[in-house]
């Protein structure tokens, strides 16, 4: 039945990628919502948040605040949060009630910005969309309020666009591709896994952009039109993350998100494989599929590409293995964090 | 720019009075800071009992979210344990569900396609629904009557709209009168009693079970106790019912109106004279006089030991803990112990512990977990050497703590014997550390 989920739980939703964005860049972060919301990114959808501080809010929003659209309230609150706290800039971040009572983020945007003097992003996410979309809207409008200064281009500096502990489940994930390119002698800038703000700011300055996941694949055709900047899309890591396994000839299906997916293909090619399916829950770009690709939906269309028995091999997150009761073939997990909520634990494996 | 955290002393508190509580300690007014602390706060289904968890309290029941997808994202944490294995399930709304109200039709399918695909019928099917619903105006008895013809079984709707936490019947206390709304009027037997508030049962060896059979009762039904759904029908046939926490008020109210139990309300406290005054007072509504004398006494001795051990035990107290943090906190000073800081949120009930604390300790500092400035909280000059509470141990990260927030409720003279075994073992298991 469509929307019904009877062995996965709900996807993270597109608030919690733009939190993913946002998180490490020392702006205020508000949650547009009456608690539940918040607590759902912070308690399970951002890994970083037990172990470094973030400035990110409840909105607070109780029921007569929804039916009133009593918006001058939340700007009067984050304005008086911002005379108290040291901050760089303001972001709203919507949900499913926003949403419903149909807010004007531009005029909410507006009337902060005048009030609080501070830069101000606003998130139309809705709770119903998926984290992707959400990564995408936020990492957009990132580089859209901050990287507007032309600047001479730096040789060997390369900017990953994309990388977020949702896309990734690897919170080291930016100092393993800052060490690769360092090893390269290039210097890696990974926007909001360990680089912050000023980084974005000199976005123009990147010989060229690494894109790792879609979600960032509109962000990087942006500042390629903005300052010419080129692009390239892929996973370099991907490498350390394919168990050591005899793939010559096998037949595999990748469930992850479309680059990371993309990347263990061509790998897997590498390797010997004769066919290798890519499908995912989540957004695949037109010019990143190759013929055959699957976009899933629902859980049935998983069930049934898979239940097909030329399968050797999937490569999925460990939590859809419930799903497949009778695959002969080998399991390998790769833990997908906007999936399961849980993170890489290396090495990644064949499931016992 | 300001980079402390705000407080206000007990004293400062106590002299401004209830009606003049600073606009800091009011959560609406201002914005909520999320970090570890306020967790149970913003996300109450994120750990402990919240609506959802507590939804599935009747055996064998199961629960269908119609939601977004973000409403249920967390609940796989709930899911991995096994008492919640094969019992969520999830009706994900989209744009046009929201405009056309078309999910609410998708219900009865979806509630009798599951029930179809389960080995064993389960008893009862939870509806839970969220904000989106509650600002539609869902008529959601209506839905769940539909359900209940397709499926064949009792479903019940369960809310959990946080948008009405400060209303007048926020989701605690709606899924508490959800979960009995099921029980049908059977014969009153005098020696039943059921003990209503928790999600769990009380810790084996509270001394209320005692109390009560020394009053002549002879079974006591706590509702997370029920083996099985039939049990569960049994709880009508109480005589009275005791309310152990205040969220199950209306549940209890409830009770009386539709089937006739009458209610008593027992307060959780931490001070032992007062638990003996609350016992006295019960024991005259039920004419009889308890014999509680061996309980309080094993009470003061955990207390006495660890006072002997620790004297100089200077204690922060946080919210996130079986407990009132102001009446813990009332406690701990009367014990002779300081207590430094508390994290907590001032209600009309507990301003009482409040002024009482005022007159002892009127430098403890208070502290609300959720207001902005706690961004810059830092406990370092605080002279706490022991933290009870998640939110205190997660401020108080260099000193022993007891997180105090078990699913099985501490209570009474118990729960005090209980509590200070349970810091002594962590002051030793601290001393223990390399």
């Amino acid at each position: 039945m469509k929307g019904l989920r009877k062995y996965l739980t709900p996807f993270a939703p597109d608030q919690s990628g733009a939190v993913s964005v946002l998180y490490e860049l020392g702006g205020i972060l508000v949650i547009c919502d009456a608690g539940g919301c918040v607590g759902n990114v912070c308690g399970f959808d951002e890994p970083r948040w037990f172990s470094r501080k973030s400035a990110i809010f409840s909105a607070g929003l109780r029921d007569m605040d929804a039916i009133l659209g009593r918006d001058d309230r939340l700007v009067a609150k984050l304005t008086s949060a911002v005379e108290k706290l040291d901050v760089s800039f303001a972001a709203i971040i919507g949900t499913p009630v926003p949403a419903v009572i149909g807010t004007d983020y531009k005029a909410l945007g507006r009337m902060t910005e005048k009030k609080t003097g501070l830069p101000v992003l606003t998130i139309d996410t809705n709770g119903m969309d998926l984290y992707d979309k959400g990564q995408e809207k936020a990492w957009l409008a990132l580089f859209k309020k901050f990287a507007v200064d032309e600047m001479p281009v730096e040789k060997g500096r390369v900017g990953i666009i994309g990388a977020t502990p949702q896309d990734l489940s690897d919170l080291s994930a930016g100092d393993k591709l800052r060490q690769l390119f360092a090893a390269d002698g290039k210097k890696a800038v990974c926007y909001g896994m360990g680089d912050g703000l000023d980084a974005v700011k000199q976005a123009a300055s990147a010989e060229y952009n690494l894109v790792v996941s879609p979600s960032a694949l509109e962000t990087a055709k942006y500042l390629q039109k903005q300052f010419g900047t080129p692009y390239v899309v892929g996973y370099p890591l991907v490498r350390t993350m394919l168990p050591e396994l005899d793939y010559t000839g096998k037949k595999v299906l990748i469930v992850h998100q479309q680059v990371l997916a993309n990347a263990l293909r061509e790998e897997l090619k590498m390797r010997g494989a004769s066919e290798v399916k890519v499908c995912s829950w989540f957004d695949m770009k037109s010019e990143l599929l190759e013929e055959g690709d699957v976009y899933l939906k629902e859980e049935d269309d998983f069930t049934e590409l898979a239940a097909d028995s030329k399968w050797d091999v999937i490569i999925a997150d460990n939590c859809m293995t419930a799903m497949l009761p009778k695959f002969e073939g080998q399991f390998v997990w790769i833990r997908h964090f906007a999936v399961s909520g849980k993170l890489m634990q290396w090495k990644a494996g064949p499931a016992e | 720019m300001m980079q402390d955290a705000f407080f206000c002393t007990v004293g400062e508190l106590a002299a401004m009075g209830r009606e003049n509580i600073p606009p800091q300690f009011i959560s609406g007014a201002h914005l909520i800071y999320s970090s570890p602390a306020t967790l149970a706060f913003n996300s109450p289904g994120a750990e402990g009992f919240g609506v959802k968890r507590a939804g599935l309290a009747i055996p064998d029941s199961i629960m269908l979210i119609v939601a977004p997808g973000c409403c249920g994202r967390n609940t796989s944490l709930i899911s991995s344990m096994r008492e919640y294995d094969q019992r969520f399930f999830y009706l994900m709304m989209d744009e046009t569900d929201i405009v056309t109200g078309r999910h609410l039709k998708k219900i009865p399918k979806a509630v009798k396609e599951i029930c179809d695909s389960l080995e064993k019928k389960p008893s009862v099917v939870m509806i839970c629904i969220t904000c989106v619903d509650a600002l539609l105006g869902t008529d959601m008895e209506r839905v769940c009557r539909k359900a209940q013809e397709a499926a064949g079984l009792p479903v019940r709707p369960c809310y959990m709209y946080a948008l009405t936490r400060e209303g007048r019947k926020p989701p605690m206390v709606h899924v508490r009168q959800s979960l009995y709304s099921l029980l049908e009027p059977r014969k009153k037997k005098g020696n039943v009693v059921n003990l209503l508030g928790f999600f769990s049962p009380l810790v084996d060896d509270c001394e209320l079970y005692d109390l009560l059979h020394q009053a002549g009762v002879k079974t006591i039904h706590e509702i997370s106790a029920c083996r099985d759904y039939e049990e569960y029908q049994t709880m009508s046939e109480a005589n009275f019912n005791l309310v152990l926490h205040p969220e199950a008020r209306f549940a209890a109210e409830d009770f009386h109106d539709r089937l006739k139990i009458p209610f008593i309300e027992l307060t959780r406290l931490y001070q032992i004279d007062k638990i003996g005054s609350q016992y006295r007072a019960f024991g005259k509504v039920l004419g009889v006089t308890f014999d509680d004398q061996a309980a309080a006494e094993s009470a003061q001795k955990a207390v006495d030991a660890f006072k002997a051990q620790y004297p100089e035990t200077a204690f922060a107290v946080g919210e996130c803990m079986n407990g009132d943090a102001f009446e813990l906190s009332l406690a701990l000073v009367r014990y002779g112990f300081k207590v430094p800081e508390i994290y907590g949120t001032i209600t009309a009930e507990n301003f009482i512990y409040i002024k009482q604390l005022a007159a002892i300790s009127p430098e403890t500092r208070v502290y609300s977990n959720m207001e902005p400035t706690m961004l810059y909280y830092d406990g370092g000059n605080s002279g706490v050497n022991m933290a009870i509470g998640k939110d205190a141990a997660y401020y108080h990260q260099n000193c022993p703590n007891v997180m105090w927030n078990q699913d099985r409720q501490p209570y009474g003279y118990a729960g005090v014997r209980r509590l200070f075994e349970a810091l002594t073992e962590a002051e030793n298991r601290w001393e223990e550390q390399p």
